[in-house]
């Protein structure tokens, strides 16, 4: 079964994650741009995530096969930050023209103050003038409020509903997206959050319409391979494969098409995976020889 | 070279890089933000055409393709600065910066051409070594006007040899030829034998361009090699070997005589012939 991960950190992840990845059916994964853990200081080293998501991020994922993608965006966490986010949201209008960038996010609310609140509808006016729909991340904290919020800026902002991915999402929260016309994100965390059991149950009530799973995985405690448990379990449910694999392939896709820089022709085969390309003169090979690999 | 021949070899998408061009006019900042679309709005299609003169430059269109064409036409219609190509290029995304590669053959040459050059060098992308120096004769142009040094030249091309590329893509690079770049590639040919892997095929011809210790040895031994681009590239070796040096025709003819009726490639029989005589 072919799957395309929407919402990945690979930059926190090892080439392990991806070959693991690869093994299992990931053809293409999007990589939201987030927050690092902790806070940045500067721009530049904004700049500098940023230029890693569209070129060594890529040239990893290409080495497994794995087509890569990103959304580009100001965290609402980092939003936070008045010596940073006037200038970070400066410097994104030329990354959200690259050729790998397909929506706008992560952003939304965090913490719920009036700051991110600001830096959220800038950012859908971003997306707006760059044509591409958007990824947001909803609090986990205080979560239907939050959801509420950001539904209300989306409608403030008169953004389309059809081209806002509202993630993070649970068995609570689907109740008031389901008939907003948005899409429906579900993050599957290995100990916390939402589980794969929990998924299935969503799935076998409501359906798949309009829906997303992914793994979320970072630099916690996470699990890049919770898309094909989950599809596993699906199965097990008696899920249709056909459902299932609309759900966790053609959905994304489906999605993230609206920035007209993606279609399933596209990704038809695997990415190109040389190992004796390099990128900035650097490989994922560690000096191993790639006749042997 | 003017603007004017890159815009007619644009054909129909002529009148939307006009309104670029035009937002541009208005707001130079615009152009690392108009930059990374252009391949998606313009196509990787190939422009076609074969080989075309654009002032001093040599280019091969039929590897060009509409967006490295849009590019250069953006670009020189701005007339970009060094500052302005540098940031786009520091900040581009792997497309980005083939088509600024790209873009090298229809601007003059300067000190751009050598730090991009540079940069090519460094990063060591396939992608990029192939769009700075293969299908035109860039290359060959900004080492005869001393743009970058014959050291700079030489690890490009070792670089090239390296990853196999080949050499008849980069126009005129014989030219370039010298008995360092010889040696160098003469040691990466034995390091490679040693450990069982093959040769690149170009090192034949390059090797009689400008000889060095060992070559003449190499060159009739790739004579007898399985490999018909190789014993074309030794034959071609040889040929550029003898009018460097009119006294080795005996010896050459003698090597070319014997070989000629084993061999089965009417390509390389050819070349042979003109060896095995005065």
């Amino acid at each position: 079964m072919l799957i395309f991960e929407p919402h990945i950190h690979m930059f926190s992840r090892v080439t392990d994650d991806y070959e693991q990845l690869s093994l299992a059916g990931v053809r293409a994964l999007l990589e939201p741009a987030f927050w690092l853990g902790q806070n940045r200081t500067s721009v530049g080293t904004f700049i500098d995530y940023y230029e890693t998501l569209i070129g060594w991020e890529r040239h990893r994922a290409q080495q497994f096969g794995i087509h890569h993608f990103c959304t580009m965006g100001l965290n609402p966490r980092e939003a936070n930050d008045n010596s940073i986010n006037r200038d970070v949201l400066a410097i994104l209008p030329r990354y959200c023209e690259k050729d790998s960038c397909i929506g706008v996010g992560e952003i939304g609310l965090d913490d719920q103050t009036k700051t991110e609140e600001i830096m959220m509808s800038e950012q859908l006016e971003l997306a707006r003038n760059h044509d591409l729909p958007v990824l947001v991340h909803t609090p986990h904290r205080d979560k239907m409020k939050g959801f509420q919020r950001c539904i209300a800026i989306v409608k403030e902002a008169n953004f389309p509903m059809e081209r806002v991915l509202l993630d993070h999402g649970n068995e609570e929260t689907i109740k008031i997206t389901r008939d907003l016309g948005c899409w429906s994100g579900f993050s599957i965390y290995p100990n916390t959050k939402m589980d794969p059991a929990r998924m299935v149950s969503i799935v076998l009530e409501y359906g798949i319409e309009r829906f997303v799973i992914n793994s979320a995985a970072d630099w916690g405690v996470s699990d890049p391979m919770m898309v094909p448990r989950t599809c596993v379990k699906l199965e097990q449910a008696g899920v249709p494969r056909e459902k299932v694999e609309q759900l966790v392939w053609n959905n994304p896709i489906d999605f993230f098409a609206q920035s007209g820089r993606i279609n399933a022709e596209m990704l038809a085969q695997p990415a190109s995976a040389n190992l004796r390309e390099t990128f900035d003169g650097n490989s994922v090979l560690r000096g191993q020889d790639p006749d042997k690999m | 070279m003017s603007t004017a021949e890159l815009r007619a070899l644009l054909g129909p998408a002529a009148e939307q890089a006009d309104e670029i061009l035009a937002t541009l006019r208005t707001n130079r900042s615009r152009l690392p933000v108009a930059f990374p679309g252009l391949p998606r709005r313009f196509g990787k299609a190939v422009v076609g055409g074969g080989q075309r003169l654009f002032g001093e430059a040599t280019v091969d269109l039929d590897a060009f393709r509409t967006c490295d064409l849009v590019a250069a036409y953006l670009v020189t219609s701005l007339d970009a600065t060094e500052e302005e190509v540098l940031d786009v290029f520091a900040h581009g995304d792997i497309e980005e910066r083939a088509m600024l590669f790209r873009c090298l053959n229809f601007m003059p040459l300067s000190s751009t051409t050598s730090r991009l050059f540079g940069e090519a060098l460094r990063t060591n992308i396939v992608l990029h070594l192939e769009a700075a120096m293969c299908d035109s004769d860039l290359l060959a142009r900004t080492l005869k006007s001393g743009t970058i040094d014959a050291d700079t030249g030489n690890r490009l091309l070792l670089k090239f040899a390296f990853i196999g590329m080949d050499l008849t893509r980069a126009l005129n690079i014989e030219s370039h030829a010298n008995a360092t770049l010889s040696t160098m590639l003469q040691d990466l040919a034995t390091e490679r034998e040693a450990a069982g892997r093959s040769v690149w095929k170009h090192t034949y011809r390059m090797l009689g361009h400008a000889v060095c210790p060992g070559a003449l040895g190499r060159l009739i031994g790739g004579l007898e090699h399985g490999d018909d681009g190789v014993r074309h590239a030794a034959a071609d070796g040889l040929l550029a070997m003898r009018n460097n040096d009119s006294k080795l025709q005996p010896l050459l003819a003698q090597f070319a005589q014997e070989r000629l009726p084993r061999e089965p490639r009417k390509t390389v029989r050819e070349l042979l012939q003109q060896l095995a005589t005065n």
